[in-house]
């Protein structure tokens, strides 16, 4: 079974929860531009992260067997900070055209307050300009009414719901949410967000259409398995085959693919044998090492 | 150095032989939107978006197309450009202008923001830009990289490094090339730019190498060639003894380019080695191309 991630801040995981997310079946993952835990204070900030997005984090993922794509754009938290999200603002046109950037995001509401709501609806309008989906994130407080609102003003500017994934649904949302026609993403994360359990019970209750199940896995306590054990426990408790692949695959892809960035074809076929991107010459994998594939503990590390 | 509007011309004519017509239009429409553009915008996007029309698969250009690079540039070759990385590089060549200030300012901003496809293509363009010396700072750069390709794109198959680099940078790049197992062979003017410091820290290496149970590649050894003394004789004949296939050989085409005596002699102990190298059956090109298929 594959397995598409459509959230995930792998910048923050390590190379051991690469290897088991390859082991799991992930072969994609999307990695939406966020706020690091730590507020930027210059603009150079986010032109690094943007880089590394599109450079770095992309190698790195490769590595491991998996295809990495990217969301590009100021979230809400940062975006309160209104003369460093101008400036952002200026640097953004030169990412969102970039191979395998698949939306704008993730963009949307944190506080509700003037600042997000105006970033928010200069970047809807840059998404339709340069035809690319968009990753809403649904606040934490509030949230209701914040997703509500994200939809609303999503469509005073003229965008398709079926270009926007809404993220972060639960319970409360997620009727509105798939009523107006909207991809409704859920994130499987311990404690402050969805439970694998109830992820299957809204699977169950709502079926498989335009529905969407990530991790958000990042610096916190989170799982970079969260889609394969949610796959895993719906097969348990008699969901059928055809809804685990698409709530955990295949509506990604659909959503996304929209962008024209991301195809099945880009994990199902392999690129053409290349001498400059053999793994004994990379250096996550330093020096000729190779990935490493025992589960068994052993006190003996690879010399 | 040919003019630049020749290495476009020579540019467009090689892409034109894999990219369809639409694709050639598009490039064409970009290059006068760029020329009409007081600002930047036009060439970053296009410079980025270039992927939606171009293939990511090297050219594969016909032999008579790859020998009129080295007319555009002594060094330079096609062999394993793809049709995306030449439109960029296109891209850019037609951006020049007057200005050169702007140029600079834009190249730089290109190559900050660059994603990993588009870092190979501006690197690998080096040998080609103009005011060439002025990017001897952004190569020792892209030489930091960790992005295998991005590496590639500077220290393989390019000119670049052997023609501007300094003895100090060139050795950083060939020990990097090392530790990255990189195919050395196709670095570029390694016999103009032998030098005693590089080839006294890569003895260093092999000790260090070997105390760790670690081998060194056979590659290596070329780098040591003109240098070899007693101390360097010593580490050959270890080779000799327990060295793999691939080692011996390597370590005895070492011998045959020195004029060391010792050297010389511990070459004519394997008379079969000795003569398989003075009929150009055994190189470098060679003991790299077996070494990187064994890998």
């Amino acid at each position: 079974m594959m397995y598409i991630d459509p959230h995930i801040h792998v910048t923050s995981r390590t190379t051991d929860d690469y290897e088991a997310m390859q082991k799991a079946g992930i072969v994609a993952i999307i990695e939406p531009a966020f706020w690091l835990g730590q507020a930027r204070t210059k603009v150079g900030s986010f032109q690094d992260y943007f880089s590394s997005l599109v450079g770095w984090e992309r190698f790195r993922a490769k590595q491991f067997g998996i295809v990495h794509y990217c969301t590009i754009g100021l979230n809400s938290r940062e975006a309160n900070n209104v003369a460093l999200a101008e400036e952002v603002m200026e640097l953004l046109p030169l990412y969102v055209s970039k191979e395998g950037v698949v939306a704008i995001g993730e963009i949307g509401y944190d506080d509700q307050t003037e600042a997000e709501d105006r970033f928010y609806r200069l970047q809807l309008e840059l998404a339709k300009e340069v035809d690319l989906p968009v990753m809403i994130h649904t606040p934490h407080r509030d949230k209701k009414k914040g997703t509500i609102r994200s939809m609303d003003v999503s469509e005073e500017h003229g965008l398709a719901p079926n270009m926007v994934i809404v993220d972060h649904n639960n319970e409360e949302t997620v009727n509105d949410v798939l009523d107006r026609g909207y991809w409704a993403a859920f994130t499987i994360y311990p404690h402050t967000k969805m439970g694998s359990e109830r992820m299957v019970e809204i699977v169950r209750q709502y079926g498989p259409e335009r529905i969407i199940v990530d991790s958000a896995a990042d610096w916190g306590i989170s799982d970079p398995l969260a889609v394969p054990k949610t796959a895993a426990l719906m097969r348990e408790k008699g969901i059928p085959e055809e809804h685990i692949k698409m709530t955990c695959y295949g509506n990604a892809l659909k959503a996304y693919g929209q962008s024209g960035q991301m195809e099945e074809k880009d994990w199902l076929e392999k690129e053409p044998i290349d001498q400059t991107k053999k793994m004994g010459g990379n250096t996550v994998l330093r020096g000729g090492q190779n990935p490493r594939v025992d589960s068994d503990s052993s006190n003996i590390i690879e010399n | 150095m040919n003019s630049i509007s020749s290495t476009i011309e020579f540019l467009k004519q090689s892409l034109a032989v894999v990219a369809s017509a639409e694709s050639m239009d598009w490039l064409e429409l970009q290059v006068a939107k760029i020329k009409a553009d007081k600002g930047s915008m036009k060439l970053f996007l296009s410079f980025s978006q270039a992927s939606r029309h171009f293939s990511k698969h090297p050219m594969d250009l016909p032999i008579e197309t790859l020998q009129k690079a080295e007319a555009i540039r002594s060094g330079f070759s096609l062999k394993n450009w793809t049709g995306l990385q030449t439109a960029r590089v296109i891209l850019v060549l037609e951006a020049f202008s007057e200005d050169h200030k702007k140029w600079f300012e834009d190249m730089e901003k290109l190559f900050e923001s660059a994603d990993i496809h588009e870092q190979e293509a501006l690197y690998a363009a080096l040998p080609i830009y103009p005011f060439q010396e002025k990017f001897t700072k952004r190569a020792a750069e892209g030489l930091r990289s960790n992005m295998t390709s991005v590496f590639d794109a500077i220290a393989l198959n390019n000119p670049y490094p052997a023609d501007y680099l300094s003895e100090q940078a060139w050795n950083q790049m060939v020990l990097k090339a090392i530790f990255m197992q990189r195919p050395l062979y196709r670095i570029v003017g390694v016999e103009q730019r032998q030098n005693v410091n590089l080839a006294t820290t890569l003895v260093d290496y092999i000790h260090e190498r070997w105390s760790a149970g670690r081998n060194v590649i056979p590659e290596l050894w070329r780098f040591l060639s003109p240098f070899i003394n007693e101390e360097i004789v010593g580490l050959l004949e270890k080779v000799g003894e327990k060295g793999d296939e691939l080692e011996k050989l390597a370590a005895a085409l070492a011998c045959h380019e020195s004029d060391n005596l010792a050297a010389k002699e511990l070459l004519a102990k394997q008379p079969e080695i000795k003569e398989k190298i003075e009929n150009g059956e055994i190189n470098w090109e060679r003991i790299g191309e077996d070494f990187e298929a064994l890998n």
